[in-house]
Formats: structure tokens, sequence, C-alpha cells
């Protein structure tokens, strides 16, 4: 087989320049919250390492992770990430159509064997042998386990392949089912939010190509670097959650003066995700600047908990220091019964230590 | 050779949204009789009954992430119907600048991405205009690709202003928006509208949109020779596109963006060559063709029940749309068909078909552009943006929007303070419908009716340009 391009050989062909390159590298430096000396380390892997495939999967979903996806902030990203370097397979851009598609995915897999990531948009309805989502004639379970097998690792984009999303709302009739509950035997990474943030998708993706590894990932299989803190707690208008100064209607006086959304059923209390630091559509904007508050979209069930215009009823007074794994260990050791709970998450949490470490040594 | 007559499975489409298979009888070299199956199937209707009504305004645009917005759009004006709920004029107007930016940027990708990379495919090598296509939009590299994903990226800053985040935008509510943007926001999204001009002038176009959106006969618009619409329409005299896939030449439009003085397009219906009033309690759903269980109704008592046994002769879950008991073709050509547009019209009145179809989308992109400056430049950051919201009762409401495929209609039911029903009918739904109780194929399985295939075609050309004429949006369709 002869050797394959390395991600700076994809690059230079685009006619990337040296200068861009280094940029790509220090800004990729820095949404991963690394510091600079990772710089040269992230340009010498994108040197020196082959590119790594990947295919792109949707199964029951609504093409809105895709979506967000291309519209990443920075250039290169897009033209890298997207269309030179990830998407070997990708059901929604490619050219192919037909049979010739359902070709190009065997090749693809039969090719990169064991070396290709998976990134599953959507999920597999289970119900009636799963003939809600049928492609290609085949019910995409059957297409999932089939890619999965040979995958060196799963990236279950957004709520649909993390969750299930809305779809597996009660009554879930389609039985709508996350990507972890029918591939049981590969690492993981969930990138929930519905969609997720742009940036956050490069960014994971990015590590896993440049370091040839899962993010560290906190209990939920989320990569911490982006779930680690509530929208809350770098919410720009956190501070008149502080002062007791809320928004009573919409439009009101208080909406016009910015306070905060808790009232009208702001969910950013309780739900860990990047927005209210990375922002959407390019850095401009996330929903509660938009004087709507936040559903928490990238927390499992969010769609089964009683109103989106509800106030948040079970929030937990932490300082801003605290991430989703301190929470759990506080709210473990107050409630006697869930500790046991707790040591399992550990375990888990262990465990998907492990999964990265031997990610890393096959590879 | 292979048999005269043969059927062949188109599917999957790719490079649509969502999940299409087509099944084809072929004889002679054309197509004899076609069934468009929609294979996805999720349950929203389902889903919501029981829920909070405000919360289809959260649920229902997670049918789709590219048209989003159309579904917020659509169930808000359906809990406003429900309510009695009048927008602040301002807040109707925000709203309209944030469906029309999604709208103007689901045609561009419609165009570029999905539609233009089928003529650089090699079948075509050795035609004129081949090398140019192959350039321009060889799928996810062609140069016009590129930029055009830049360009929309940055049109989409409009919508992170005024709405937080795109996809799955929060702000439209049945009595305004959630946000007053401030005279900042206002200048820049000026700005950006005016970013987006230029792109659709340099490349698209490739001279001033009101050129475009004045072009008054097919004559006319087959001697614009510019940009990629000129690519397009030199490509479209080759293949001879105007006579490929007809529709049943009926168009329906709910009217688009409801502004304080009306809908900025009219609403009505165009059939037997002249316009005619909608009268949208003469739709009915048919079921006979659609894995579903129940009878015929009109959305506002209809149910879905799918039919686990997927008993024939039905095959498709997607429920089959006449108005009075007949097929309708929906989009942005039934858009400015209409709302009486010169061009549109001839477009109509000689058949309609791919070309028309395109056409229609193009010139809905320079009006749309047009429109939204004029909309930013209304925008008074001082004025409210939201009314008084009158409380949910019980009762039912209609949501009627076009979404960029065409008319989207949300019906609601509140029983008790909880949705007791909600039954929606997506554009793809119109065009992309089965056979109903008569045998009456949809708009898009008539249309494929005649097209050619080659012997050695198992994915024929023809087939694809037809089906992605309409843009389907396969996630919307069955929902």
């Amino acid at each position: 087989m002869k050797p394959r391009e390395t991600f700076y050989d994809v690059m230079r062909r685009q006619g990337i320049t040296r200068r861009s390159f280094m940029k790509y590298c220090s800004l990729t430096a820095s949404a991963l919250g690394l510091g600079p000396a990772f710089v040269p380390k992230i340009a010498h892997a994108m040197e020196t390492k082959p590119r790594t495939p990947v295919i792109w999967l949707h199964g029951l979903e609504c093409t809105c992770c895709s979506e967000s996806f291309i519209r990443s902030a920075h250039p290169l990203v897009k033209d890298v990430v997207l269309s030179m370097i990830s998407l070997d397979y990708d059901d929604t851009l490619m050219a192919a159509a037909g049979h010739a598609a359902e070709r190009a995915l065997e090749e693809t897999i039969e090719q990169y064997r064991g070396n290709y990531i998976l990134a599953v948009e959507g999920n597999p309805p289970l119900n009636e042998d799963g003939m809600f989502c049928i492609t290609g004639g085949k019910p995409f379970v059957e297409k999932l386990r089939h890619a999965a097998k040979d995958a060196k690792a799963i990236i279950s984009w957004g709520a649909c392949a993390s969750y299930g999303c809305v779809q597996a709302a009660y009554p879930n009739p389609t039985q709508a089912t996350p990507v972890h509950k029918v591939i049981t035997d590969k690492p993981i990474i969930k990138v929930p939010g519905c969609p997720p943030i742009a940036e956050v998708m490069t960014g994971v993706i990015t590590y896993m190509l440049t370091f040839d590894r899962l993010p560290e990932l906190d209990r939920q299989g989320r990569p911490a670097m982006f779930y680690g803190q509530r929208i809350h707690d770098k919410c720009y208008r956190r501070p008149h959650f502080d002062a007791g100064q809320f928004v009573e209607a919409w439009d009101d006086e208080n909406a016009r003066k910015g306070y905060c959304l808790y009232k009208m059923g702001c969910k950013g209390p309780t739900t860990y995700n990047a927005c209210s630091t990375i922002r959407w559509n390019e850095g401009v904007s996330f929903p509660i600047q938009s004087g709507h508050g936040c559903i928490g979209c990238s927390e499992d069930g969010f769609w089964d908990q009683g109103s989106f215009y509800d106030r948040v009823t079970d929030l937990t007074q932490f300082g801003v220091e605290s991430n989703a794994d301190k929470i759990g260990m506080t709210a473990a050791a107050g409630v006697g019964g869930a500790v046991a709970l707790h040591a399992a998450v550990s375990a888990l949490k262990a465990a998907q230590r492990k999964t990265q470490n031997d990610v890393s040594e096959e590879a | 050779m292979t048999d005269p007559t043969r059927t062949l499975l188109v599917g999957p489409f790719n490079r649509v949204e969502g999940d299409l298979e087509i099944r084809l009888e072929v004889e002679d070299g054309q197509v004899r009789a076609a069934y468009a199956n929609s294979p996805l199937f999720r349950g929203f209707e389902r889903m919501l009954v029981g829920k909070d009504p405000r919360d289809a305004m959260t649920i229902t645009p997670r049918i789709c992430g590219i048209c989003s917005i159309s579904q917020s759009a659509a169930a808000a004006a359906a809990l406003g119907s429900l309510t009695g709920a009048h927008p602040a004029p301002q807040g109707a107007l925000a709203a309209a600048i944030l469906h029309g930016v999604e709208n103007l940027a689901d045609h561009v990708t419609h165009f570029n991405l999905f539609f233009m990379p089928d003529f650089a495919r090699p079948a075509y090598a050795g035609r004129d205009w081949h090398d140019t296509a192959v350039a321009r939009f060889t799928a996810a590299q062609g140069s016009a690709i590129r930029a055009t994903v830049e360009a929309r990226a940055k049109l989409f800053h409009i919508v992170g202003l005024l709405g937080g985040k795109w996809p799955h935008t929060l702000a439209i509510q049945p009595a305004g928006v959630t946000r007053a943007p401030s005279a900042r926001d206002r200048q820049r999204i000026r700005l950006s509208l005016a970013g987006f001009r230029r792109h659709l002038e340099d490349v698209l176009f490739g001279a001033p949109i009101e050129a475009f959106a004045g072009l008054k006969s097919l004559d006319a618009l087959m001697g614009w020779s510019t940009g990629d619409a000129g690519l397009f329409l030199r490509i479209a005299a080759d293949l001879e596109l105007d006579g490929l896939g007809r529709g049943p030449g009926r168009y329906l439009s709910f009217g688009a963006y409801p502004l304080a003085e009306g809908r900025a397009m009219a609403e009505g219906i165009w059939a037997e060559g002249r316009h005619q009033p909608l009268d949208t309690a003469a739709i009915t759903e048919d079921l006979t063709h659609a894995w579903m269980l129940g009878r015929a109704a009109h959305p506002a008592h209809g149910v879905t029940e799918p039919d686990m046994e997927m008993t024939e002769p039905a095959y498709s879950w997607c429920k089959a749309p006449r108005l009075g008991g007949r097929t309708m073709e929906v989009g942005a050509l039934a858009r400015a068909v209409v709302d009486g547009h010169p061009l549109a019209l001839d477009l109509a009145a000689r058949g309609g078909g791919v070309l028309a179809r395109i056409a229609g989308r193009l010139l809905e992109i320079a009006r749309t552009q047009v429109l939204l400056e004029e909309w930013a430049a209304a925008l008074d950051p001082g004025a409210p943006f939201m009314a008084d919201m009158p409380p949910i009762r019980d009762g039912s409401g209609e949501g009627l929007v076009e979404a960029a495929r065409g008319a989207l209609g949300h019906w609601i039911r509140v029983e008790g303070g909880r949705i007791a029903g909600y039954q929606i009918v997506a554009p793809t739904t119109w065009n992309f419908s089965p056979r109903d109780a008569e045998g009456t194929p949809g708009p898009v399985e008539a249309a494929l009716v005649g097209a050619p295939v080659r012997p050695d075609e198992d994915t024929p050309l023809a087939v694809q340009h037809i089906v992605r004429s309409f843009d389907p949006c396969m996630v919307c369709t069955v929902h």
C-alpha cells in the first residue's frame, strides 16, 4: 500500500501557506485549551502523521450537526477538516449516489480497516427491526454496526447520537437509541448539543487527528475541555442572576437591560456546554444573548424534562470552579443511595481512560 | 442491451436532505411509472401530544436542521392563531428577516451543493461546458462550493445577532421575537447583507441582482450569460432541461413573510392558467398508499398512526396531501407564480419543469436579497419587538408559512392546556407524496414519467436532475 498523505501534504496541495498553517496550529492549540508549547507539537504531528480518514454516517436525524459543522469560524478548519481530510464518505455532501455511494463506503472501510474514525450523526431506531430508517434497502442500524466494526473510534455527533434527542421523546415511537447502546466494543466520544457548536466539533476532531487519541472525557463521555462548565458559569448575564435581577416577560424593560433569563425557563444553570464562551455562528452570539433562555440541548433527556419554559427547580448552587464531576461527587455525598452509583460512574470513567490509551497504542 | 422493460430502485440519493428511494418502471428507455418512498419516520406528531403547547416551538424545529426557522415560524404562527396573539410589527419584521435569511441560504446551498454537482459527472465529459462545471462544482471541493459555504456562514451572522444561534433558533414567538436588536445590531445586519450581495453579484449572477429580478420572460432568461447562473442556463439550453420533469401545472403558496401590512408574497393557488383563492379547509391527507392507519382527513383532525405491518399497496411513510382532491406543486417557483412575477408566470405557462424550478429559485434569491435589505433598513431599535401574549387556551390553530421548499402548515389542537393533536404538512410532503385513493401519482412521481433512461444507467442522470430540481427535504416530509 502506498504511504498515505500527511495532513500537511493535503494542506499544501490546497495551496495553504506555511504561515497560515502555523496560525491554524496555534488557533487549534488555544481552542483546545493547550498552551503555546503545544503549537510545535501539533505542527509536527500534522507534518508527519498520515491523515486519518473519517467516515460520516447519517441515521435518524435532521442534519443540523453537518449544518453547524460547515460554519466553523476558521476557514482552514473548514477546508482542511471538512473537505480535505475528514470526509472520505459522507451522505449529505458527497458526489456519488446510489450503488456508487454504497461502493465508496465499502472501499473506504476496506482500505482503512482499523484506522478510520467513524462519525455518526443521528441514531438508529430499533423498533420493528429498524424499519423506520432504511438506507440502501437496509436498516440504518446494520449500516452502523457494519461501519463500526473496523473503526478505530467513534464520534457521536450531537444529542441524537449521544442521547437520542427529541426523536426519542416520549413515547419514542421508533425507539430511537443512542449509538453507545448499540455499539459497545469501541471507544466512543459524545459531542452532544442540538447541534453541537461548530468549533467544538472541529476542535474535537482536530484533537483526535493530531494526537491520535480521544481527549479527556467527563463521566458522561463528553470532552471535558468543552463540556466542563455550565453555561451559567460563564454567562455574561450571570451578575444579574447573582443580583436577583430577572426578566419577567419577553422584551420587557428588564429584557432590554439584559437581565437574567432564569425566570423565563433558562436551563443555563444545569447545562454543561461552551455556548457562553465560544458562542455560535462564528462567535456572534448564543441563545441567551438573543433574549431566549437556554433549553439545555447538550444534556441527556433535555426533551422530556417538562416545558422548556418552566423554571429550573433543581438548581444546585456551586461556584464557577465546579465541573460536572465535582458536582456529581458532592451530590452523591449528599444522597446516601447515590454513592454506589457514583462509584460506578467513576469506574466507567477509568474505563474510558483505558480505552483512550488503547486507541493510542493501537495506532 | 438489457431488457426493454425493467425495474430500477434508485437510492440512496445523497446530496438531498434525508433519505429517499425511488422505484422506477422503465420501458423503451423511458420511465413509465415512478414510486417515491420516504424511508425515514420519527413520529414527531405523536411525541407532541401531551406536551406544553409552547414546547412545539422548540421541538418542531428539530424536525429539520436546514429549515428549522421555517418550522419554528409555523409553530409560533399556529400558537398565534390559537391564542389570537398579534406579533408586534417590528417583531414580525425581525422574524421575517430571520426566516428570509434561512430561505436565501437554503436556495444558495441547493444550487451549489446539491443541484449543480451533477453536471460535473464524467458522463457529461466532452460537453463544451463540462470543464467549467468540474472546476466550479465538483462535490465538496469545487471553487463555487467553497465560496458559497464561506459566504453563507457570514450571512448567518444575521441569525446569530437576531436569533442567538442557527440551526434551531429559538427567538420567534407568537407575539414577536425575544431579541430587540440595537442600532449596532442593525448596522451589522446591513453590513452582512451588503457582503452577501457582493457574493451574489460577483459569483452567482455576475451582474446586479435587480437585473435578474427584473427578467420578464423565458427568452430574456435564456439570454442571461454571466455568473454561475449563466453557466447553468447554458447547460440547461444544451440539455433541454426546460422540457424535463414537468409538474402538475398547479401551484400552491401560503404566502411568504407575514408582516403587519400583509404577506410580502401573495397567498393563493395558480391552476388552469389563472390565479385562484386558497381555501385551506379543502386540504386533506390521503393515507391509502402510506404506511399509516386511519382515513383521509383534514390535518386539523388527522392522526399519525404508523402501520407496523407496512401493508401493501402502501410504499412510503409519506402521507398524500391534496387540495380539493388534486396534487399541487409547491416551492420557490410556485411562490413566484402565485405572487404574479412575470418571469415565473411565463415559465409556468410554458409547462414548468427542471429549468423553471431552478430559475424560480434563482429569481427568489435575487428578490429575497432585496427584501432583506429593505427590512433591515426598516428595523427600529426603539420600538417593541414583542406584543402582549394572550394565555394559551383550549382550541385549535393553523400556522401557515412558506419554507424555502414551499408551503408549510402546522395544525395544533389543545385540550386541558396540553397538546391533544398536532399535524404538520411539509413542502416535500406535497411534492413527494405517494399515490392517493384515485391512484393519482404525487407531483414528483408524475414529473418522472417520460424521463429518459439509457440502457447502461442504473442511477439515471435525468432522474437525478428531476428529483433534485424539487430540492427535496426528506426529513421534513415524514417527520
